[in-house]
């Protein structure tokens, strides 16, 4: 008995020394007094831990908002879709394959190193090697070299013409210090993990990270792109929620400050009217779409993808599904936000169930019976989106009154990014966040092997205008180039663009300062808009 | 036989087991739709791009190849590195697994502090009102939903009374004593809400099993010989229902860990269950396995404890043994 006893008893003393040293552990206080600009801690909710804290890997929007507050773009996007300066002062051309940036001469990287074209010069260099998984290794298609040719001045050299890619890459990519990332070799495969701590030419460092739960990061008294050239609060802490709904809680609650997502269309009302919340409008860059399938025979007929264009009420959708929160494109992949481009002349497909069928009756379909064409769609969509989720039914309703069946298929994002990758659909419903340079997007949406052909279209008229539009410096030209080319995709329906969403995003009454920015990536939360929020004195 | 033979045989069974775990989850993973490289880069990335990426992470080699070089690697005591953090498996999990610890012991001893005297209250007023309510609340608890439980929570003492956080581990800016008075109020919905989950099961068994004990030949002795009933009930028909209720704290110890992957993420709690379900929209293959490995060793030692403890309380189980 007494040796079970004892044999108990070292059990349970082994069990709690295992335990105690797998305790969670307090934290140390930070040393050194406040600082005099404000000792306010700005906290933000996001729904994701930061996956990658190397801007040139990172893909999600928390590795974005994160990592944006210490490498700086040289090019922001203002509401009209115009490029505008942030670490770069003057972008442009010299010749039709040599690009140029002028920098910034008072950016300095936290550390004391100054920022300078030679960073600039390798991040562009190294990405280009290396092929990191991000958006911006996606822009240096036609991308040859980078070189400092002063302090402050980067040239490009490009393989072709291409009249987007200067500001494509100023506005993607975000500059790296080459004295930390150079070192650690690859930046398709550096961590960036902060084992050495990180470094910063933002408004905030990084400085500690309890994944899972939080990412608190601590002003950089220099950052000249901000009025008086210091960040107002002290300290912005990222904080971790499983979704938007508990975020609203949080904020509710005054856990946090601003949440970052963008609202569900049905919570927006709500916290209008809520006190102590505001809620800001913010610029949408991107569209929802749907396109078909062209290795389908009967998609590949003009008619059948005109049937189906006509058979969806998007007024509905957009009143419906999104209360209103977005406005139409007029089919168009030319959206009013880009207000230079846009093209009012380009017109919505109307809903008109009777003229679909009559299309389909011209392609050579006859109905049954019941009025239904032999005919059947199958449309994937992301579960994880609940927007596309509530609209795909209307979709469908709207195509049986055409006497077309469509059958709808949500999938967990992951298994619909692989169906859309491999094509494996008619029908592809989806989102894309940031549609900002049209040439880009004519190219990566409608030229063949572009790797968002999701119609997998091959039109030669459509084809040479795109390329033509690339290779042009005159900017006239390349927008009527540009129209021209977005009057093909809405007759032969090579996209069906349906709205760009309004977003909006709440935060507490207690601050004030943002300076919103179009996109969910920018919103509120882009770097000159965090470092100039401040809290409203009671 | 031998306790050394005994524990020897029990140590066997849980290396059977766990190999048997890691080769499912190794092959389950990998049935998942979806592609790693795809669900990490940018949709504008090249099909050059993609198969890089796919041979950076070793998916490029058949399956029975990545098998044997993964189990290679564990032999060696490497989880391998994140696909998409790029930073050691051993690192990720190590900074979640504290707090996946604090929040599932904390709801084990919950349970097992209010499931024994409900338990035995339930037993002591066999067919009586109070036992019929606790037998209603089991019931009814066996049947909660953790999600539901855990937002109900949220709402009423997060939010309406605002008595506790709506999220996360700690305060931010709080350290000393502060910092381990904020660690407890943030424990303490997610703790409850794991704990009402598994109360039922482990109350209604120790009922029935104390039910059991009541009617034995020993406890119709102990009332004949006019030893109190309440020292009958505590003393004697407890310790020996205690049997089949330690054997069901490491079953439920299974239970706790998969509640714990829902708690973790309804309270963003930043424990490994968490992690999964993150790792699981990202298809991080290396941090999964690394998961579940954890979470499998962790019941199979549990289990091991438990039939281990079992014979050292109840002989008969050795020698069946």
């Amino acid at each position: 008995m007494r040796h079970k006893t004892l044999a108990g008893a070292g059990l349970l003393a082994i069990a709690a020394l295992a335990l105690s040293a797998c305790a969670p552990q307090a934290p140390e206080a930070p040393s050194g007094g406040a600082s005099e600009a404000g000792n306010d801690t700005l906290t933000i909710a996001t729904t994701t831990d930061v996956v990658n804290y190397n801007p040139l890997i990172g893909n999600s929007r928390s590795d974005y908002w994160v990592t944006n507050l210490m490498y700086p773009h040289l090019l922001s996007i203002g509401d009209d879709g115009a490029k505008e300066a942030q670490l770069a002062t003057e972008w442009g051309y010299v010749d039709d394959t040599t690009g140029y940036y002028e920098i910034r001469d008072d950016m300095t990287w936290s550390d004391g190193e100054p920022l300078t074209a030679e960073d600039v010069a390798y991040t562009m260099n190294a990405v280009k090697q290396d092929q990191p998984s991000g958006t911006f290794y996606g822009q240096m298609t036609n991308f040859s070299s980078a070189t400092a040719v002063s302090d402050t001045r980067v040239e490009i050299e490009l393989t072709q013409p291409d009249s987007s890619i200067v500001e494509e890459i100023g506005f993607w990519g975000n500059v790296v210090p080459q004295h930390v990332f150079e070192p650690a070799g690859s930046v398709a495969e550096f961590a960036n993990d902060g084992s050495g701590g990180w470094v910063s030419a933002g408004p905030y460092l990084l400085t500690n990270v309890q994944v899972g739960q939080s990412y608190t990061m601590e002003r950089v008294e220099n950052y000249p792109l901000v009025e008086g050239g210091t960040p107002i609060a002290a300290k912005v802490v990222y904080r971790v929620y499983p979704d938007v709904n508990t975020e609203i809680l949080a904020l509710q609650s005054g856990e946090v400050d601003v949440i970052a997502n963008s609202l569900p269309p049905a919570q927006v009302q709500q916290l209008q009217n809520t006190d102590g919340i505001e809620v800001a409008e913010v610029t949408g860059l991107g569209y929802a779409h749907m396109t078909y399938n062209m290795q389908n025979p009967d998609l590949a007929k003009v008619e059948v993808r005109q049937a189906l264009a006509h058979a969806a009420d998007y007024e509905a959708i957009r009143s419906v599904v999104l209360q209103g929160q977005a406005d139409s494109t007029g089919s168009s992949p030319l959206m009013p936000v880009l207000s230079k481009y846009y093209d009012d002349s380009i017109t919505e497909y109307a809903f008109d169930p009777d003229q679909s069928r009559q299309l389909m009756e011209d392609a050579g379909y006859t109905a049954d019976a019941d009025g239904m064409y032999p005919v059947s769609f199958r449309l994937i969509y992301s579960l994880q989106d609940p927007v596309t989720s509530q609209w795909a039914q209307l979709v469908k309703d709207g195509a049986a009154q055409a006497g077309i069946r469509i059958e709808l298929q949500g999938s967990e994002r992951n298994t619909y990014l692989s169906q859309t990758n491999d094509g494996d659909y008619d029908i592809y419903a989806g989102n894309f966040a940031i549609m900002d340079d049209p040439v880009t997007n004519f190219s990566l949406s409608y030229l063949p092997g572009g790797a968002i052909n999701y119609t997998y279209n091959d039109d030669a008229e459509l084809n040479a205008l795109i390329a033509e539009a690339s290779q042009t410096f005159d900017e006239a030209e390349k927008i009527s180039l540009m129209q021209e080319a977005a009057k093909i995709v809405h007759e032969q329906v090579y996209d069906n663009v349906m709205y760009t969403q309004n977003l909006y995003v709440a935060y507490s009454s207690e601050w004030d300062g943002f300076i919103s920015k179009p996109s969910e990536l920018l919103s509120i939360v882009n770097p000159v808009s965090v470092a100039s929020a401040f809290r409203v004195a009671e | 036989m031998s306790i050394a033979l005994f524990v020897l045989r029990r140590l066997g069974r849980g290396a059977v087991t766990i190999l048997f775990a890691v080769t499912v989850t190794f092959l389950l993973l990998r049935l998942l739709p979806g592609d790693p490289a795809l669900a990490v880069a940018s949709t504008n990335m090249t099909e050059d791009a993609r198969a890089a990426l796919l041979t950076q992470y070793g998916l490029d080699q058949p399956l029975p190849v990545q098998y044997v070089l993964y189990l290679g690697q564990l032999l060696q005591g490497n989880l391998g590195t994140s696909f998409t953090q790029s930073v050691p498996v051993v690192d990720v999990l190590l900074q979640r697994l504290p707090w996946t610890l604090l929040l599932t012991i904390s709801a084990l001893v919950l349970t097992i502090v209010i499931g024994i005297p409900l338990g035995v209250l339930a037993a002591s007023h066999k067919n009586r009102f109070l036992d019929r309510l606790v037998q209603v609340l089991g019931v009814t608890g066996q049947s909660l939903f953790v999600p539901s439980v855990g937002i109900l929570l949220l709402l009423v003492f997060g939010l309406t009374f605002r008595w506790f956080p709506i999220g996360g581990a700690y305060s931010e800016g709080v350290y000393g004593m502060e910092w381990y008075g904020s660690v407890l109020q943030h424990l303490v919905l997610p703790t409850v809400s794991l704990a009402l989950i598994q109360l039922g099961s482990f109350a209604l068994t120790m009922r029935a099993t104390l039910i059991d004990a009541l009617g034995d030949d020993y406890v119709t002795l102990a009332k004949a010989n006019g030893i109190p009933p309440r020292r009958i009930l505590w003393k004697h028909a407890l310790r020996n229902a205690m049997l089949p209720a330690i054997t069901l704290i490491g079953l439920q110890l299974g239970f706790v860990v998969g509640g714990a992957v829902l708690t973790e993420t309804v309270f963003a709690y930043p424990g490994i269950g968490r992690g999964i379900y993150e790792a699981v929209t990202q298809l991080d293959f290396p941090v999964l396995q690394g998961a579940f490995l954890l979470l499998a060793l962790t019941v199979v030692i549990a289990n091991m404890l438990t039939d281990i403890a079992y014979g050292f309380l109840d002989p008969r189980v050795k020698t069946a043994s």
